[in-house]
């Protein structure tokens, strides 16, 4: 094994891990912020048990994409020193800006937010989850602009060898920008409003109490979810265009390809320069689910006079439809990706002239180690975050009133009163 | 301008190892056989913070990727074993202290808090040995690249990592003995009286060995700044001892602070004008100079987040400000 491709298979095993929790972090904390606007302005308890309910449920998921976010953060200089000593001077600042711009704030107002509950004034409270919110899509939109770059390098130029920037404005209108960064947030939304009403499903299946709370989120989820599946297509199929033009080797088969290869192969020397079949295949998949996503549409009327609830049926297909945007981002994500290889900036820096000269036993040592530790942190994540929804909203540990424990919670009142 | 770029970044780092170092101390106190209800009060001690803890080393990367990326890439490929150490251990204590009390059980419960405290260990070892191993020198080649990691499993850099496991169990209790409601820090403040010597002496044990690696003679540039620093390091540390033994938890905080910052500052000041120092060529060693992004991202970077730094820190006091006092029944509990 080379070190090349332990280096791929851990950057794709880190990333899919880190984005299967950041698409339910930006799709919840999106309406997150809406139940508790909505609790701050008509002062209807509904709202904020709603938002406990939720928020103890964005606040696990939260944990893993920390977790695996710092994995991604240090992989670039441990694994791809190459792309820091190359293209560091352009790649870098987009992504030293989300860190101090967008993850410095959010976690800063993330915890104070978790223990502000009852603390801070509710205004004070509402405006730290509307900060949490706005920073995390800055941090999308950032990362987005880092990886917009590596698939359509722009506005720098190359001196000893080196990239240097020249024209910063243009990271931000690269045309394999905009309409990712859009297709990405629907997506996030997709994932959050179909997770929302499939939880909420399962408590109207189940005929667990509130069932009026859940027939709330259970609306909210299937609106959001039936209002991104649109923007998901209209953003998925405005990709192509740009994307075509950026990266002709993408899909392929067109005279632009072979003259790309052709004049790759004068400077760079010959090489496949064909992305592999993998990356088309799931971009044929993550459409077809997108398509099969498009249904969501039929469950809307079914919302006048609660007919989604009254059938069953479709409480159940909103269940089983649940793993269906985490396989497509995937796949998304995997198209994306592999379709540029064998570049990590297109057209600029080969994948192997990235990697760092790290020896493979050391690779390999990180590759399962990594992914043994993430993997299992991710499932007993899920595991918890299972737990916690069948738990019910009737007293979720976020925002419990300090003088207000559930008997099973051995909690140290004593201690903490003293 | 680099020169700025090097003190922010190390600014952030030291920011780290002062605010995540007591969330490791008071995880590897964890360890201890307390009951339940203890180890619950040491996590919500550090509760409102501890997010916006951890976050500092994220901006210090983020801040090496942008301005130093050259730095970025050999410095943590060509300490590999420590910085995915410390990783593991970042990780560890992240995802511990914040899923230790979603279980109901206390079985589990128990269970995350070792996790936490093993975490802690690790980040503490490895951040040591990262801080060893920029002081005795890389093998970094003429064409820019280190190879290799056993150049990193010195005696040098295992005193480091157990320095740096002394400092923070002494700067966790510390913050206890501040945090914890006055009828428990009693006891934490004797437990942080007694650890301070024991950091002295791991401290003391580091020196020695520094002395005694030709890496680290080779490397100083300015040995009398090292020395200077140093002195105001055991001076923190006896600084600590005092204010504890005279009931002033907030100055010990303070001292034993300044004890987790100042090995940044000894670092950085010794090795200038390098940032990275060659072991098997000289002319290969990297300046500070040579490892930052060319001037249009420095520019770049200074009109975008500079004039945010104070924003940053503004809110980070702010969510100090909001929590300070011993935890009391008012603060809802929970991690
Ligand atoms: C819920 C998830 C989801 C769904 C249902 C879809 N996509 Fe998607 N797709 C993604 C989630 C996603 C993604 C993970 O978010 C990607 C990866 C990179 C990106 O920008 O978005 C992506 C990438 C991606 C790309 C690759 C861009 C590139 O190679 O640079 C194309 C062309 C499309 N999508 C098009 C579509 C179309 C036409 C869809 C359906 C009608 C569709 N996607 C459904
Ligand atoms: C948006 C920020 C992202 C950036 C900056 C980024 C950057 C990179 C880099 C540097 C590599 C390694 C070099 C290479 O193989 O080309 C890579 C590979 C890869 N990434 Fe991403 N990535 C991002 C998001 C994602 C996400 C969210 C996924 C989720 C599935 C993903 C999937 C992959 C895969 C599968 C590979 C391996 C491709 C291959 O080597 O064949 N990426 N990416
Ligand atoms: C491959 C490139 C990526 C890197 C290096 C990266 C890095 C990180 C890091 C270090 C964190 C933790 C921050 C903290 O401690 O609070 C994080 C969290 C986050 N990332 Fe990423 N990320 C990548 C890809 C993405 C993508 C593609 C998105 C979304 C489009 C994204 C969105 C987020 C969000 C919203 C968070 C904060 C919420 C959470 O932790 O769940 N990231 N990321």
């Amino acid at each position: 094994m080379d070190t090349l491709l332990l280096a791929r298979l851990q950057f794709a095993t880190t990333t899919s891990l880190h984005f299967l929790f950041v698409v339910v972090t930006l799709g919840l904390v999106t309406l997150l912020v809406g139940m508790q606007t909505a609790g701050f302005l008509t002062g209807n308890p509904k709202w904020e048990r709603l938002t406990r309910f939720w928020g103890q449920l964005y606040v696990i998921n939260y944990v893993l994409g920390i977790a695996t976010g710092l994995v991604m953060e240090f992989q670039f200089g441990l694994n791809w020193s190459g792309l820091s000593r190359y293209v560091g001077n352009v790649f870098g600042a987009p992504l030293a800006i989300e860190t101090l711009v967008a993850f410095f704030l959010e976690s800063t107002f993330l915890g104070m937010w978790i223990f502000g509950w009852h603390r801070l004034r509710p205004v004070v409270h509402l405006a730290l989850l509307w900060g949490v919110a706005i920073t995390a899509y800055a941090s999308a939109f950032w990362i987005m602009v880092a990886n917009a770059w590596l698939q359509n390098p722009v506005g720098y130029q190359v001196r000893d060898g080196i990239a240097h920037l020249t024209d910063f404005s243009a990271l931000l209108t690269n045309p394999t920008f905009g309409m990712a960064f859009g297709h990405v947030v629907a997506a996030s939304l997709l994932t959050g409003g179909m997770l929302m009403a499939a939880v909420s499903a399962w408590h109207l299946l189940r005929r667990t109490p509130d069932h009026a709370l859940f027939r709330t989120s259970l609306r909210i989820g299937v609106v959001t979810a039936a209002v991104s599946i649109s923007l998901v297509q209209g953003f998925g199929f405005a990709q192509f265009g740009p994307v075509a033009t950026a990266q002709p080797t993408k899909f392929g088969g067109t005279p632009a390809a072979d003259a790309l290869v052709a004049e790759w192969t004068t400077t760079f020397g010959p090489g496949d320069y064909e992305p592999p079949a993998l990356s088309s295949v799931g971009l044929g998949f993550m459409i077809l689910i997108g398509f099969g996503l498009g249904l969501l549409w039929l469950l809307v009327p079914l919302l006048w006079r609660d007919w989604i609830i009254r059938l069953r049926f479709p409480l159940w297909l909103l269940l089983l439809a649940l793993p269906l945007p985490f396989v497509a981002v995937i796949l998304g994500w995997i198209a994306r990706e592999v379709g540029r290889q064998p570049w990590v900036a297109y057209g600029l820096l080969p994948t192997d002239r990235a990697v760092s000269g790290v020896d493979p036993g050391v690779m390999l040592a990180s590759l399962i180690g990594f992914t043994l530790l993430l993997g299992t942190l991710a499932v007993t994540n899920w595991v918890l975050l299972a737990k916690h929804a069948a738990r019910g909203a009737a007293d979720p540990p976020l925002g419990r009133r300090p003088d207000h424990r559930p008997a099973d919670d051995a909690r140290p009142e004593t201690v903490l009163a003293g | 301008m680099e020169l700025a770029w090097y003190a922010l970044l190390g600014a952030f780092f030291a920011g780290y190892l002062v605010l995540g170092g007591y969330d490791y101390g008071i995880g590897l106190l964890l360890a201890r056989r307390t009951a339940p209800a203890d180890r619950r009060a040491t996590l919500n001690a550090a509760g409102p913070f501890f997010l916006g803890n951890e976050v500092w080393l994220v901006a210090a990367v983020g801040i090496l990727f942008g301005a130093f990326p050259t730095l970025e890439g050999e410095l943590l490929s060509g300490l590999y074993p420590a910085v995915v150490g410390a990783l593991t251990g970042v990780i560890l204590v992240t995802v511990g202290v914040q899923l230790r009390s979603r279980p109901a059980g206390a079985g589990a419960r128990s269970a995350w808090d070792r996790v936490v405290a093993v975490g802690g260990l690790l980040a503490a070892l490895g951040w040591g040995a990262v801080l060893a191993g920029l002081l005795q020198g890389v093998p970094l080649h003429a064409d820019g690249h280190v190879t290799g990691v056993t150049h990193l499993f010195t005696p040098f850099a295992a005193g480091v990592g157990l320095a740096l496991v002394a400092l923070v169990a002494a700067h966790g209790a510390t913050f206890l003995t501040l945090r914890l409601p006055a009828a428990t820090a009693v006891p934490a403040g004797r437990l942080a009286r007694r650890l301070i010597p024991v950091a002295l002496a791991a401290v003391g044990a580091a020196t020695v060995l520094g002395l005694l690696s030709e890496g680290v003679r080779a490397a100083a540039q300015r040995p009398a700044v090292g020395v200077l620093l140093l002195a105001l390091l055991v001076a923190a540390l006896v600084g600590a001892r005092v204010a504890l033994a005279r009931r002033r938890p907030g100055l010990a905080f303070a001292a034993t602070s300044a004890a987790l910052a100042l090995p940044v500052a000894l670092v950085g000041a010794i090795l200038w004008p390098y940032a990275l120092v060659s072991t098997v060529d000289p002319a290969a060693s990297l300046t500070v100079a040579d490892a930052a992004a060319s001037a249009p991202t420095l520019r770049l970077l200074g009109w975008l987040t500079v004039p945010l730094v104070p924003a940053l820190l503004g809110f980070q006091a702010m969510c100090w400000w909001v929590f300070r006092g011993r935890t009391d029944g008012r603060a809802p509990v929970y991690w």
